[in-house]
């Protein structure tokens, strides 16, 4: 798994993706309209044998240390998919920035479902 | 059509004539197990032909999977609604629309059951609903109501301006009649399963 890296006068500081992938999960759920990170069929398999639903989140860091990042999310009823995606694009971005210092590529969403 | 799609369409029909052929050649008895099996030999004798023979299998699965690669890309990316924003892309699963519009379902009392499906094509957004009503229900007003509910949830919720066609198929209508009397021989038959259910201990 790549990790991010940056380098300081007493070593070398590494961000595994999966703290990557909690903050964007934690940053989305944040976000009033938001039901659950996951919902597409990798999730569905990972949350059945435990494994945490952060886990759905992708992430991808190119050689620029730039960080590309798809999000899986499920959605409230009644609210408006446009306006829930943006905010929780900018809110990924805000928390990601920082935390880590990272500048983000993309923040990808993709809406799996509407749930109650 | 894109050129690589016909192209791949090409080759496909080919190997199927050509396994075909062979078939009917087979058959006909025009060629026997003793050429084949010169044939084969001939092949594995020859170091070239076997070159040849192991990059041509190479080369066909090469094609099989950037051919099913093609097709699966395609309705996958058929099967979501897509946006950019400044941050990135913002892709909508159309099962997340049927969900939607199987909420629609439970606001009006006299829909019995509700199934959605959708279907993004150029012209727009495609919405089939297949409805079971009850028969208190007046389907002209009742059907206009829910094409019109579906198409303007779908327009605030999704946040698009491109054409929804809502076509509704009623499929059943229920009746209270036929609902109670479901439920009365229901119970009939839980009551009468039971031998000698009636009788109590003195």
């Amino acid at each position: 798994m790549h990790r991010d890296e940056t380098r300081t006068e007493l070593g070398m500081i590494k961000i595994h993706k999966n703290v990557i992938a909690s903050i964007a999960s934690l940053a989305s759920m944040e976000i009033e309209g938001v039901k659950r990170v996951g919902g597409d069929f990798k999730s569905g398999i990972l949350e059945l044998i435990g494994k945490k639903s952060n886990l759905a989140v992708k992430v991808d860091i190119d050689r620029n240390d730039e960080v590309k990042l798809d999000i899986p999310l499920v959605i409230k009823y009644e609210y408006n998919i446009p306006e829930i995606a943006n905010r929780v694009q900018e809110n990924v971005r805000q928390a990601l920035e920082k935390m880590t210092s990272l500048s983000v590529r993309d923040i990808n969403i993709n809406i799996q479902g509407i749930d109650k | 059509m894109r050129i690589f799609t016909v192209l791949g369409i090409i080759f496909y029909a080919t190997v199927i004539i050509l396994i075909g052929v062979s078939l009917i050649i087979f058959s006909l008895n025009l060629l026997g197990p003793q050429d084949i099996k010169n044939a084969c030999d001939y092949l594995q004798c020859n170091t070239n032909s076997r070159i040849m023979l192991g990059l041509s299998g190479f080369l066909l699965i090469l094609i099989s999977f950037s051919f099913a690669q093609l097709i699966l890309g395609r309705f996958q990316r058929e099967k979501t609604i897509a946006f950019n924003t400044s941050s990135g892309e913002v892709t909508i699963a159309l099962s997340a629309v049927e969900d939607l519009i199987k909420r629609l379902g439970k606001i009006i009392p006299e829909i019995k059951e509700l199934r959605p499906d959708v279907i993004a094509t150029k012209k727009g957004i495609m919405v089939d609903l297949r409805v079971v009503l009850g028969s208190e229900a007046s389907i002209p007003e009742l059907t206009a109501r829910l094409q019109e509910l579906a198409k303007s949830k779908i327009q605030e919720v999704l946040g698009i301006e491109e054409q929804i066609i809502v076509k509704i198929h009623v499929a059943k209508i229920t009746t209270f009649e036929e609902r109670d009397k479901k439920k009365k021989e229901s119970d009939k038959e839980e009551g009468g399963s039971i031998p000698y259910s009636g009788y109590g201990r003195a």
